[in-house]
């Protein structure tokens, strides 16, 4: 995994800068290593040490993502069901869901069995995994 | 071909009502052939179907479109009582090695679309469906988690597809019998 950003909302505030700051950004740049919490290095907050320990946890469920994947791909995943929304594929979209007004219209170069299993390992992956760990961490929900 | 629509509306009648449209180009003569079903009277150009026995095998097979998996499902979607169900052939193109049209099926006021599906000839396998590359669009669901579960529900309904594409098959046949090609 290269890097991935996620937006999440939480109930006891985290204080970046000082700020209480309930609505975070997690973020892994594609040249680092690091996590970084609202582009603030997460080491750096008052949990930093705990951010650390789960990091490598954290980052090694994104792999398993990405694992599903041989070349260079990006994928959009929508916050509320951890479903993909879009799969690009050396820049090209190989699935991709559009809704406009009362229509919703999916587009797909895969065939739809296979993005059923896609769907099926990043919504457990998420659910089961990232979730979970990230609320134990203090930076979801 | 180049038109396939069949529905059974009952929208401001007492009962429902068949409405069948086909039309074929005979590629050897580019000839049309426009095949109408009134709910009352089969005609081919204008004239009344020949034999009677046809046209009763035709609706047959056209009211088991109507009953599709796919149609059902729509019904799930829609909280009016129903008035109307469809299923018709769109963006059809037409090849050397076959023909690929889009699958409309209709509930009420709901649809869902998928293509291309290679129609005719008909693929071997009906698991192929969920294989290849798909456009579906629908306006029967309001999220993304149910536009999922829809997704699976056209591979669990793949055999149908692969018996509605077969139907249409047949019925093609029927009617180019009908006008002897």
């Amino acid at each position: 995994m290269q890097s991935f950003f996620m937006e999440t909302r939480v109930k006891q505030p985290i204080y970046i800068n000082g700020v209480p700051t309930y609505d975070l950004y997690l973020e892994k740049y594609p040249d680092k290593e690091d996590l970084y919490i609202n582009s603030v290095l997460a080491t750096e907050l008052p949990a930093g040490d705990y951010y650390e320990f789960i990091k490598p946890t954290l980052f090694g469920y994104f792999d398993e993502i990405c694992q599903l994947f041989n070349d260079n791909t990006e994928i959009e995943i929508q916050h509320e069901t951890y479903l993909p929304l879009s799969i690009q594929v050396n820049g090209k979209y190989v699935f991709k869901i559009e809704h406009e007004s009362t229509i919703f219209t999916v587009d797909t170069e895969l065939g739809l069995s296979e993005i059923r299993n896609i769907s099926n390992k990043i919504e457990n992956v998420f659910k089961f995994k990232i979730i979970p760990l990230l609320k134990r961490a203090g930076l979801y929900g | 071909m180049a038109k396939f629509k069949v529905d059974k509306n009952s929208e401001g009648l007492l009962t429902p009502v068949l409405n069948f449209e086909a039309e074929i180009i005979v590629p050897e003569t580019y000839k049309s052939f426009t095949f109408i079903y009134n709910g009352k009277q089969f005609t081919v150009n204008g004239s009344e179907l020949k034999p009677d026995y046809l046209a009763f095998e035709i609706r047959l097979k056209l009211e088991s479109l109507l009953s599709s998996s796919l149609i059902m499902e729509l019904s799930k979607h829609s909280r009016k009582t129903e008035y109307l169900r469809g299923f018709s052939l769109r963006k059809i193109s037409v090849y050397a090695e076959g023909t690929l049209a889009n699958l409309r099926y209709v509930y009420n006021d709901k649809f869902l679309e998928f293509g291309s599906v290679l129609v005719i000839p008909p693929y071997k396998d009906w698991s192929k469906l969920c294989k290849v590359p798909l456009t579906i669009k629908t306006d029967a669901v309001s999220n993304v988690k149910s536009l999922y579960e829809l997704l699976t529900e056209i591979c669990r309904s793949a055999v149908t597809v692969y018996t509605n594409v077969n139907t249409v098959n047949e019925i093609l046949k029927i009617l180019l019998q009908s006008i002897r090609v």
